[in-house]
């Protein structure tokens, strides 16, 4: 008799307990199905200060954006004479970038320098995970560079291939929380026309960039190549320095600004990787900015009412 | 020997209660849950068809829960500058409603209630209690509910700037439809 009342005690326990769980729990054995969702927005914008961030356009919106680097704020060229720069444009550049898809951008631009055009694709092959199985984004860029400009001398771009260079990078790069977040950018660029007579056609690079968000619309932001000490000859008879750039990025649902400074006089991978030829160290940082507008081309084509939009 | 006989019995009715309190219980995986911001210049949309929703009959328990980041925008950016800017997701993926019919149903018998349903509106990581008004419907034993209401993004804590204030409204509508199958 008395075990059977100990027997019954626990139970009648147990089916009070039950019950009063039973709707946290059944949810989340419902949730428990789920597939991991990807953690998105590692970065604001295509780009950090001078390099490619990992992230690409969604699909079918276009970006025009517009970056301007001027003259060195300190140091010969610089002072209250240039008004520490802003009298001169070390480069200018437009450009359109275009989600074909989701995962796929392909870009145009064109630079003041070198009368330079660019074209690229940018392809995010992996995509960091809410669960941990995957950590990571990856994105691969590929990107095409014309020099449009005459030549300075009679044997320059001697064929016309001389005009032409490839750059190769994999962006890899982590959301560490919503505030901050990190790439790393081994990168390979081939070309045909140097500066330095002893300098190699093929030079390595090494990128790190990284976010911090200051507010949910403010973001300091810096970037950093390592060119110079990988693959590159020491004894050229030019100095040349390693990219570094660090700005503020704000954005506006739409627009992104970013205020910038950086030694690099030049604003494609294609020229500022291999042809940095100012210091932070000797007065050649200069100013820079970015605007990005972001356009809507074509909507999807849900016929979903409860998931239109509209602008009136 | 006796005894022993009639308490197994009171084991076993009780063993049978909680199992028929079991299958009182109706459950939903597709809930389908939208959002609608209207101003003079924009009207914005996004749904998602992934939100759960268990009902207990016997206490008349309902919980309604959506993981944020499955509402779907028609604008991509949108979506995540929604994610990033506004629910902020990655701290706060669920929105969650947890509460009590008011109204006694009768969930064996097919037909339709108006009710209101008291509790507890999670969004955005800020509590607030709601009283709901709602349908539920019983046909054939499948449980459909339905609501509609409005939620006021200051209520949760969610700013809007000054840039876009014509563009969102302050107060958003949340609609909420789906089914729900008995538990077996």
């Amino acid at each position: 008799m008395n075990k059977i009342k100990y027997l019954l005690i626990p139970f009648s326990f147990f089916t009070l307990y039950a019950q009063a769980q039973e709707a946290d729990s059944l949810l989340k054995a419902l949730d428990s199905g789920r597939v991991e969702s990807t953690v998105d927005a590692a970065f604001k914008s295509t780009h950090v200060v001078l390099s490619n961030s990992s992230e690409t356009q969604k699909k079918h919106d276009l970006d025009l954006r517009i970056r301007h680097h001027f003259g060195d704020i300190g140091g010969r060229f610089g002072s209250a004479h240039t008004l520490y720069g802003l009298d001169v444009a070390t480069d200018l550049f437009i450009g359109l970038d275009y989600g074909v898809t989701d995962d796929f951008t392909v870009a145009v631009g064109r630079s003041k320098q070198d009368e330079l055009f660019n074209f690229s694709g940018k392809y995010k092959l992996l995509k960091q995970k809410t669960g941990g199985s995957m950590p990571i984004n990856m994105t691969l860029f590929a990107q095409l560079g014309w020099i449009a400009r005459s030549p300075f001398s009679d044997n320059e771009f001697a064929q016309y291939s001389d005009r032409f260079s490839y750059f190769f990078q994999s962006i890899i790069s982590r959301k560490f929380s919503s505030r901050l977040s990190l790439e790393v950018m081994p990168g390979f660029l081939v070309r045909n026309n140097i500066e330095d007579s002893r300098d190699s056609k093929n030079i390595f690079s090494v990128g790190f960039a990284g976010r911090m968000k200051i507010t949910k619309r403010l973001s300091f932001i810096a970037d950093y190549t390592v060119v110079n000490g990988l693959s590159r000859p020491e004894n050229l008879t030019t100095a040349y320095y390693n990219p570094f750039g660090v700005g503020l990025e704000i954005e506006t649902g739409g627009h992104i600004f970013s205020l910038n400074f950086m030694n690099s006089e030049y604003i494609v991978e294609n020229n500022f990787i291999p042809n940095t030829k100012k210091s932070w160290s000797r007065g050649g940082v200069r100013f820079g900015f970015t605007i990005s507008r972001n356009f809507t081309l074509f909507k999807s084509k849900n016929q979903d009412p409860d998931k239109k939009s509209k602008i009136y | 020997m006796n005894r022993i006989r009639k308490i197994t019995g009171v084991l076993i009715v009780l063993l049978l209660l909680h199992l028929s309190a079991g299958a009182q219980n109706f459950v939903g995986k597709n809930i389908r849950i939208g959002l609608f911001s209207s101003t003079p210049l924009e009207d914005i949309r996004a749904v998602s068809d992934q939100g759960n929703a268990v009902l207990i009959a016997k206490t008349r328990e309902i919980v309604v829960q959506l993981n944020v980041k499955t509402l779907e925008f028609d604008r991509k950016l949108m979506q995540e500058h929604f994610n990033e800017n506004y629910i902020e997701s990655d701290k706060y993926p669920n929105a969650k409603f947890k509460g009590m019919i008011d109204q006694s149903i009768d969930f064996t018998k097919d037909g339709d209630y108006a009710v209101t349903v008291t509790g507890i509106l999670s969004v955005h990581g800020i509590d607030k209690k709601r009283t709901i008004p709602g349908k539920v419907t019983i046909n054939n034993g499948i449980v459909q509910i339905s609501t509609e209401f409005k939620v006021a993004c200051i209520d949760h804590d969610i700013k809007i700037p000054k840039l876009v204030f014509t563009k969102i409204a302050e107060f958003i509508t949340i609609k909420t439809e789906g089914k729900l199958n008995p538990l077996k």
